[in-house]
């Protein structure tokens, strides 16, 4: 699993590429952890090279999102495959992140 | 074919990748990302919760029936009793607030295989899941 971060205007914007799973997720925890603090909440998030997350990612997503929305902000997600986009759908995540 | 892993700290991503890579597992990528999902939900499952401080076996079974075409994969361990399946399914009505970490992984696991069974058996817990698979 790769990340990108970088900072467009007011928006933070991350790129996945790989897998979030069990051998990764603790990381990709300490890569978004600074996701979850300060002023400017909105994160935009492309997951066109996302292949795959298990419920360790959802457990992460679902994370970022309640820090976003205490802070008034907006997470979206873009371009899932659609297994993956299949895993939001069944648990119900489609219902509490936007994804475009 | 059957592999015994002892012992299964830290040992999620041997198992899963020593499962994903049996001959048995079919060459279709949609269907892997479901069966890699289910097989990781149900091996985390066990490295985390079946031992105190994560010392015990896990021992994986993989199946394929030519004729039925049923993929056949069980877990067995010497851990805690524990039913998975008797977990109740996370409330997918609710708002992200409500929503708590956790609790997904044998739902997802439920979704993903056509059958999952549960039993207790010569002091082991056995989780059998199975999924058919298009000829």
């Amino acid at each position: 699993m790769d990340i990108k971060i970088s900072q467009q205007e007011n928006k933070t914007m991350v790129v996945l590429n790989g897998r979030i799973d069990t051998s990764n997720a603790d990381q990709f925890q300490q890569d978004v952890a600074p996701l979850m603090e300060g002023e400017n909440p909105d994160i935009d998030i492309d997951c066109t090279d996302m292949s795959y997350t298990s419920s360790q990612g959802l457990r992460i997503f679902l994370m970022l999102q309640k820090s976003v929305m205490a802070r008034k902000g907006k997470l979206v997600m873009r371009n899932m495959n659609p297994q993956v986009k299949e895993v939001f759908d069944i648990t119900g995540f489609s219902n509490i992140i936007t994804i475009v | 074919m059957k592999k015994r892993f002892n012992p299964i700290k830290d040992k999620s991503s041997e198992i899963i990748e020593f499962v994903m890579s049996s001959p048995d597992i079919p060459d279709d990528d949609v269907l892997k990302f479901k069966l890699r999902l289910s097989i990781e939900e149900a091996v985390e499952n066990v490295v985390r919760y079946a031992y105190d401080g994560g010392i015990g076996w896990l021992e994986t079974n993989i199946d394929f029936n030519q004729d039925t075409l049923l993929l056949t994969i069980q877990l067995r361990d010497a851990g805690v009793p524990f039913n998975p399946l008797e977990k109740e399914d996370p409330d997918l009505t609710l708002s992200a607030e409500d929503r708590n970490i956790g609790g997904l992984g044998i739902f997802l696991c439920k979704k993903m295989m056509d059958n999952i069974e549960y039993r207790y058996e010569d002091g082991n817990n056995v989780l059998t899941m199975t999924k058919r698979v298009q000829g």
